[in-house]
């Protein structure tokens, strides 16, 4: 059962991620990016990850793709087929293959070594332990990493003191 | 589990320091940017300066890891800490008449130099792959938007995209090789990987792809070769003080992180990394030093300067032994007293001239004695010549390589600090010998030239009486002895 | 055959690599950074694959899937905001026209 849904899933998402990197039209690009990030949830469903699938689509699906779309319309990319025409593409699929299958290779080799063929989660109570006694300090430093990138992106979005160009923060 | 939070009152210093400086920013008046940006450089100055003096007095003896290995509170992060509050006061007050003219965001600016601070801090204080990971991105970050935040022209802009998406790629390439070593040792804590690396026989294809895509990942900041393509157009682009920031913080930070990973995660394994590393040190020497011959832009120059010197320095890390490690932190301090002190003469003569060429130095010897030596100072101790920094640690570094019969490397690095001769020699000629029509005095702001000052006088300290500098990285290399060999 | 390790590792190392294509051969600034996005979350799949395929399923991977989410959300915000400033300054978002290699 597990296997199907796999299949099921990790198709979609792989799809999607094609889509995303071959797409003429670039809206289409972020709505093939939010299909994509719904099937990575439905894959942490399946590692038995359910907050975490909880956060990726309210993050990803809520924020991430909005603050995208938005940009896109702000960015006026009318001119769809010369924005998203593709440029040395023969030696990127070369590398990104050649990548792939070392990666791949890897994985088939080696993963009999820490592999216990048995899925467990986490409850929400480890997670949240962890999060915050365990691993505190990274926590601390990510809000103000998230201070910083707010700054950025007002200051940045609203230079020249022109209008429109506010950073939509998620 | 060591939860101790007052081994971390530095850090919170300094946090705190940076939202006061943005709280000043906030409660002065809008339009009086001359007083905002007086007083937020004032307290920036101010809030680094309590952080490196409580730092210092505190933690001369902790050797402590936070939280397990988390942190590591030690005289390694110390020789760093104090390092990092050095070079952002020095990138404040090089900044202070550079805001006043070309940036509209005192406040935001100052604030953000000091959590860019902090995150190199904690860089080379990691003790462990998730907090490094977050600790590079607080770094990262605050450079993003420094660097994109001048009045600008298009070139600011371009400067800043380029970084921004090569800073995300190299982010993503760097946690896919953590999430490969997490899987394969199901640990991120850097003993604790060490342990295991060193038990382990040969390494399988999964740990070495993961080992691959973290350096991939840190070679990106450091401006390594084959990861270097970013540095030239974003040092050009960039305002200058925060060139210079990136320059020797951000770099000084990688090698804070990198020293300490290689160390102590893969010491039990050094054959396994130590000839992909001196290749790749062969190459940035080489590519950097050739690409700096036909420069004319002196940002671009200084770019390609720092790729060599990036390359000086893992020279001296592929080793991996104490003695590589002391000159590995000594070039580390000097390289930041030279490079900080040749930003502030361009500095001052972008703010007073205008323009960044090499051209445009000529004759400086005659409008501005002073600056013209400081410059020269600085070229020299770039090139490795005697009396000053340079000289000292170049030789460092490469007796520390010859040691381990990496001779071919020490002859590649020889060779390339040669042709650096080259270029840094034109521009002293610039300066000295060219002739040119405009002979007027320059007039030199009195805060900078005295930072220049100062910057010299470190670049020649280091150089001549370098005891209490050795002594530091003496006892910073300590904590790594565990793992490095002698 | 039973669902393991491998599988997630196969894929989570597919999507990086379509992201990998995306940010090599797209020309827009906005659909690299879709790309990356792409990348991370195959980096989260593979974190969270390793976390519950190990006796004692362990913390940590999770922990730092939600930061790369966190991560991830505020580049993007940031970037963005460079970028629209960037089409705001020269009228285009397109990478080849940024001078990569000025010399």
């Amino acid at each position: 059962m597990g296997l199907i849904l796999f299949y099921i899933l990790g198709g979609l998402t792989l799809v999607a991620a094609l889509g995303v990197v071959t797409t003429r039209n670039i809206v289409y690009g972020a709505l093939f990016l939010l299909v994509a990030m719904s099937g990575v949830a439905g894959l942490f469903v399946l590692l038995f990850a359910e907050f975490l699938a909880l956060v990726q689509l309210l993050i990803y699906g809520g924020a991430i793709i909005i603050v995208i779309l938005f940009a896109l319309m702000l960015t006026r990319t009318t001119d769809f087929s010369v924005a998203t025409e593709h440029r040395r593409w023969p030696m990127a699929a070369v590398i990104s293959l050649a990548l792939f299958g070392l990666l791949a290779g890897a994985a088939i080799g080696d993963s009999g070594d820490y592999n216990t063929y048995q899925r467990s989660g986490i409850s929400i109570e480890e997670l949240g332990k962890g999060l915050f006694e365990n691993w505190a300090v990274p926590f601390e430093i990510a809000s103000i990493v998230l201070l910083v990138a707010l700054i950025g992106a007002i200051v940045i979005g609203r230079s020249g003191e022109e209008e429109g160009g506010e950073g939509d923060q998620g | 589990m060591n939860a101790d939070f007052t081994l971390l009152i530095p850090e919170f210093i300094l946090a705190g320091a940076g939202f006061l400086v943005l709280l000043v920013d906030l409660l002065l008046p809008r339009e009086q940017e001359h007083r905002r940006n007086a007083f937020t450089s004032a307290t920036a100055v101010l809030g680094l300066a309590v952080t490196g003096v409580v730092a210092a007095t505190t933690q001369m003896n902790t050797g402590e890891s936070f939280h397990d290995g988390l942190l590591f509170i030690d005289r390694y992060s110390l020789l760093f800490k104090v390092l990092f509050v050095g070079i952002g006061i020095a990138v404040v007050v090089m900044s202070v008449d550079y805001v006043a003219e070309k940036m509209s965001h005192p406040g935001e600016y100052y604030a953000l130099i000091i959590f860019a601070v902090l995150g190199a801090t904690l860089m080379a204080e990691s003790g462990e792959l998730l907090t490094a990971f977050i600790s590079i991105e607080l770094l990262s970050f605050s450079l993003y938007v420094l660097v994109g935040l001048s009045r600008g022209d298009a070139r600011t802009a371009e400067a800043s995209t380029k970084y921004i998406l090569l800073g995300a790629i190299s982010t993503a390439i760097m946690l896919y090789g953590i999430s490969q070593l997490f899987g394969v040792m199901g640990t991120t804590r850097f003993t604790e990987m060490g342990g295991l690396l060193a038990a382990a026989g040969d390494w399988d294809m999964t740990l070495i792809s993961g080992f691959v895509m973290v350096l991939a990942g840190l070679g990106f900041k450091l401006s390594m070769a084959p990861f270097h393509m970013w540095a030239p157009d974003v040092y050009e682009g960039a305002p200058t003080p925060i060139t210079a920031l990136i320059a020797t913080l951000s770099k000084a930070a990688a090698i804070a992180l990198l020293l300490r990973f290689l160390a102590e995660v893969g010491s039990g394994a050094v054959h396994e990394w130590r000839m992909p590393l001196a290749v790749l040190a062969a190459a940035t020497m080489v590519i950097g030093s050739l690409s700096a011959l036909p420069q004319t832009n002196i940002k671009r120059l200084l770019a390609y300067s720092s790729i060599a010197q990036i390359g000086f320095v893992l020279v001296g890390i592929v080793p991996n032994t104490v003695i590589g490690a002391n000159a590995v932190l000594l070039h580390v301090i000097g390289y930041a007293f030279t490079n900080l002190a040749a930003f502030t003469v361009v500095i001052i003569i972008e703010l007073k001239l205008g323009k960044e060429t090499i051209a445009d130095f000529a004759g400086l010897s005659k409008r501005a004695p002073v600056l013209a030596m400081i410059m020269t100072g600085a070229l020299f101790s770039l090139a490795g010549l005697p009396i000053f920094a340079g000289f000292l640690t170049k030789f460092y570094l490469f007796t520390s390589a010859v040691d381990k019969s990496l001779e071919w490397l020490v002859v590649v690095a020889v060779a390339t600090s040669v042709i650096s001769l080259y270029y840094y020699i034109r521009i002293v000629r610039e300066m000295y010998i060219t002739e040119t029509e405009d002979e007027s005095k320059l007039p030199v702001p009195a805060l900078l030239g005295l930072l220049a000052w100062v910057l010299f006088a470190g670049t020649i300290a280091v150089g001549i009486y370098p005891a209490p500098f050795v002594d530091a990285t003496n006892a910073a290399v300590t904590v790594l002895t565990p793992w490095v060999a002698l | 055959m039973i669902l393991e390790l491998a599988h997630f590792q196969i894929l989570a190392a597919a999507l990086f690599c379509l992201g990998l294509y995306g940010v090599l051969a797209r020309r827009s600034a906005v659909m690299v950074l879709m790309a990356v996005e792409l990348m991370l979350n195959a980096v989260n799949i593979n974190l969270v694959a390793f976390s519950a395929f190990r006796d004692i399923s362990i913390v940590t991977g999770q922990v730092i899937a939600i930061f790369v989410i966190t991560v991830a959300a505020a580049e993007i915000g940031l970037a963005l905001a460079v970028i629209m400033r960037l089409y705001r300054r020269r009228g285009t978002v397109n990478v080849d026209e940024i001078d990569w290699m000025k010399g």
